[in-house]
């Protein structure tokens, strides 16, 4: 068992990738369930509702993104 | 590719491709002056076709009662001028008609490519077109903010008067760094990562079936595992249908927020 940190770099670009998709897991899920319960609420919103929601989801889920980047980024270097 | 290699069931019972860029990068087929022809550019042409040939016979006759057919294709041009059109822009969308309606049956198309037989290739899970699409979307937005709003476009959004002054340095800074590095960047990777993953879960999922399946008469009753990565890939298969058509939307849909949030810059 001998080797550098550099054989390690895949694994922990992984790792960090999983590290990195939590914050946005849990925004996307408050985003989409807050749309919810606003159509629900307004159903003559709906399509308001759901372009916005759009728009939220893609703003959070660009940190996840950016991880998926790094990640390849890290894992080939 | 669904079954992805040229694998040897005889003589090895799992055997996975050498490398991922297998299922992802193609043989030249043939070369025109310097361009290398391969498989993605021809599905790339084909799709341009499809659309072309889509939207020929579906608007060929224009009838009071149009064919089954052609209200399909109506249907999609109502929702992309209205559903995204209209109520993300405004009166002002017809100008930008042309642009979102042709990438969105584009990218309706090479997305479903994914799910497809014979295809099984979804021609956005290589870089080149959705970073191309983005960055077309990046000159309009940026174009159209300068214009209409000439250097008041950067100062404003990076020294939002609107935020308390405590925070407008940092509001600023994010907004800066959103709208001109971020936006672009995240456009084309959304589109690339979801369709690079589901392509590799379509491969391994159903690859793997068969190959077990395949296997059943050396390793016996264990081999029948593949029928459940079987049934996984036939349900994850209707799944990406809806990720085809979502994505290809909401590429559409965010093209129509940046256009429009350069236009009405002031809120």
């Amino acid at each position: 068992m001998e080797g550098n940190i550099a054989d390690l770099a895949p694994a922990l670009a992984l790792i960090g990738y999983g590290l990195g998709a939590i914050g946005p897991g849990i925004g996307i899920g408050i985003v989409a369930g807050n749309a919810i319960t606003a159509m629900a609420r307004q159903p003559e919103m709906q399509g308001t509702i759901r372009t916005t929601m759009f728009l939220g989801i893609a703003l959070t889920e660009a940190l996840a993104l950016i991880g998926f980047v790094l990640f390849f980024i890290a894992s080939a270097g | 590719m669904i079954l992805a290699a040229e694998c040897d069931v005889a003589n090895e019972v799992i055997c996975a491709p050498a490398d991922v860029n297998e299922l992802f990068d193609f043989p030249t087929i043939f070369t025109i002056g310097n361009f290398e022809v391969s498989r993605t550019e021809i599905l790339m042409i084909f799709a341009a076709f499809v659309v072309l040939i889509l939207f020929y016979f579906g608007l060929r006759q224009q009838r009071l009662v149009p064919s089954k057919f052609g209200v399909a294709i109506e249907g999609m041009i109502g929702f992309v001028r209205d559903g995204i059109g209209r109520d993300v822009i405004g009166p002002e969308s017809t100008k930008y008609l042309p642009y979102l309606l042709a990438m969105f049956s584009f990218l309706l198309v090479g997305n479903l490519f994914e799910v497809t037989p014979l295809i099984n290739f979804p021609i956005s899970s290589r870089m080149a077109i959705p970073v191309f699409l983005s960055l077309v979307t990046y000159l309009i937005f940026m174009i159209l903010g300068f214009s209409r709003n000439h250097f008041r476009y950067l100062i404003d959004t990076a020294w939002p008067k609107t935020v308390p002054i405590g925070l407008r340095w940092l509001v600023g800074l994010i907004e800066l760094v959103s709208v001109f590095l971020l936006r672009p960047l995240t456009l084309a990777v959304r589109l690339f990562a979801n369709m690079v993953a589901g392509h590799l879960m379509l491969t391994l999922l159903l690859g793997s079936g068969v190959i077990f399946l395949a296997a059943i008469p050396e390793i016996g009753v264990k081999g029948s595992i593949g029928l459940f990565w079987f049934a996984l890939g036939l349900f994850m298969f209707l799944l990406e249908v809806l990720v085809a058509v979502l994505q290809a939307y909401i590429f559409t849909l965010l093209t129509a927020i940046y256009i429009e949030s350069s236009i009405h810059f002031e809120h």
